[in-house]
């Protein structure tokens, strides 16, 4: 599971950086937000119990 | 064994539960710090009063009325003091019914109807729902909540999904037929309802080859479950939920009562007298809910009204969730009749197991000077006659009588008197007036 959590860090971090990089893009930035709704859903169904 | 989530589904309890109150807290705080009903509820209690998981019972409950209340008059219209989120950020719209006052409007964002519908593919998967099956959703979905989940949901677990709105019964009978359907949801009442035309049409509901229904939106109890099961020749499927908290338990292949969706809900079954402390296995509880991460609309110990008896978190399908056995029925359906306590549910279980002949009823309670009345008005098979179905009538009054220590009228109707519901049945008219 810890290597699938970094994997999800990794996805988030990517759209983010489109989002930031959209510039006015408005498909862009929705899809990259999209992809930010799926991640929050990644990050809830995977949670660590040491966290 | 094959599960949505394998990872939370088997999880350790202990370990559920510690991410359940990590959960609990993250939404303590949000809700404190994003909706003004939470704002002012939780004023003087702090994120850091909740040391251990039994301390979430400092958390006041949240009852339907509070939310009716903050959403009167406040803005931002029409959500009020419950919007969690920007309005900006709100994509679709749901209420409750307003059966029990003014309905709730229930503001949904991207991310939280994403969640929501993420919580029902547990239940669907569970139920055995798969990409194989052609989904037929008899029901013509608007403002209220129901089967767009279920829509949104068997879609995403990559079912083939069938909106069957906007046709009549027949209509829809032959629609199932002409697509071969194999997998259909909806309440209890309309799928019965559905059989009943078909055999009206001269058509035997086994020959759909539907193999699973899912039921929705009433109580199911085990003998119409069954009843179900006979009729369409599959596998019936309960599961519980609402506008306000989502749907959060279902059944799983072992058919015996419904797994509580962990960690996505803390679920608690609290005694009916004092609401403070959970009850043990078997026994029966009031439901009080957290939806642990749909942040547009945060709702924190919702106090359900329902009750539901508490089963083991041991199961055979291998899910280390909490079950609910039985849900009983509302606090509110549950009335006292001539000093007896008296469930709707009793005589819906007594009708669906014994008494096949019985197409439709309705319990109506009246009040005779000081005399409390319960009439059951019945409609029969349309192949009996008047003898038999007179004879089917006594029988019910006898049983009703052993099942309930209430004795009863019995009133056998022509055939089409008694209205057919395709959503939540009304069945129960207490016309007392003071109850």
């Amino acid at each position: 599971m810890d290597e699938i959590r970094r994997e999800i860090k990794n996805i988030e971090a990517s759209a983010e950086r489109i989002k930031a990089l959209a510039d006015g893009n408005n498909a862009v930035a929705k899809n990259a937000s999209v992809i930010l709704t799926f991640v929050y859903l990644l990050k809830f169904l995977t949670p660590s119990a040491e966290e | 064994m094959e599960y949505w989530n394998r990872y939370t589904e088997t999880m350790p309890r202990e370990k559920l539960e510690k991410i359940e109150f990590s959960y609990f807290k993250n939404l303590f705080t949000y809700g404190k710090s994003h909706s003004p009903l939470y704002a002012e509820k939780l004023k003087g209690l702090e994120v850091g009063d909740l040391k251990t998981i039994d301390d979430i019972k400092k958390v006041p409950f949240t009852y339907k009325e509070e939310l009716r209340k903050w959403q009167e008059n406040v803005d931002p219209f029409p959500y009020g003091g419950l919007l969690g989120v920007p309005i900006e950020e709100v994509s679709s719209f749901r209420q409750t019914s307003g059966t029990t006052g003014r309905p709730v409007y229930v503001p949904e964002s991207y991310e939280s109807w994403q969640w929501r519908i993420e919580a029902w593919c547990h239940i669907l998967w569970m139920a055995g729902f798969r990409p194989r099956h052609r989904l037929f959703l008899p029901f013509g979905y608007n403002v209220y909540v129901a089967f767009w989940e279920a829509h949104y949901a068997a879609e995403k677990l990559g079912c083939e999904v069938v909106p069957g709105g906007a046709l009549d019964t027949k209509g829809r009978v032959n629609k199932i037929i002409e697509l071969k359907a194999n997998a259909m949801a909806g309440t209890p009442t309309y799928i019965l309802n559905i059989a009943q035309e078909a055999l009206g049409m001269g058509i035997d509901p086994k020959s759909f080859g539907i193999e699973r229904i899912l039921g929705a939106g009433e109580p199911l109890p085990e003998a119409t479950r069954k009843r179900i099961e006979a009729t369409y020749n599959c596998k019936m499927f309960d599961h519980i939920g609402s506008t306000e908290t989502c749907g959060f338990a279902g059944m799983c292949e072992a058919q015996k009562g419904l797994h509580i969706i962990e960690p996505f809900f803390l679920v608690e079954l609290l005694d009916r007298e004092t609401l403070s402390k959970e009850v043990a296995v078997g026994e029966q509880g009031v439901i009080v809910i957290t939806p642990l991460g749909r942040r547009s609309f945060p709702v924190i110990r919702f106090n359900t009204n329902d009750v539901a008896v508490k089963g083991p978190s041991q199961c055979e399908c291998g899910r280390t969730s909490h079950k609910l056995m039985e849900i009983v029925g509302r606090v509110d359906d549950i009335r006292k009749i001539r000093g007896v306590l008296f469930s709707p549910k009793a005589v819906e279980q007594l009708v669906r197991s014994e008494f096949p002949e019985i197409a439709e009823y309705e319990i109506v309670v009246t009040r005779k000077d000081i005399m409390d009345e319960i009439t059951l008005r019945i409609e029969v098979d349309r192949k009996l006659g008047k003898e038999q179905a007179d004879e089917v009538a006594k029988r019910l009054g006898e049983r009703h009588k052993i099942k309930t220590n209430l004795s009863c009228k019995v009133k056998v109707e022509p055939e089409g008197t008694l209205p057919r519901y395709d959503l939540k049945a009304k069945r129960f008219k207490d016309m007392r007036g003071d109850h």
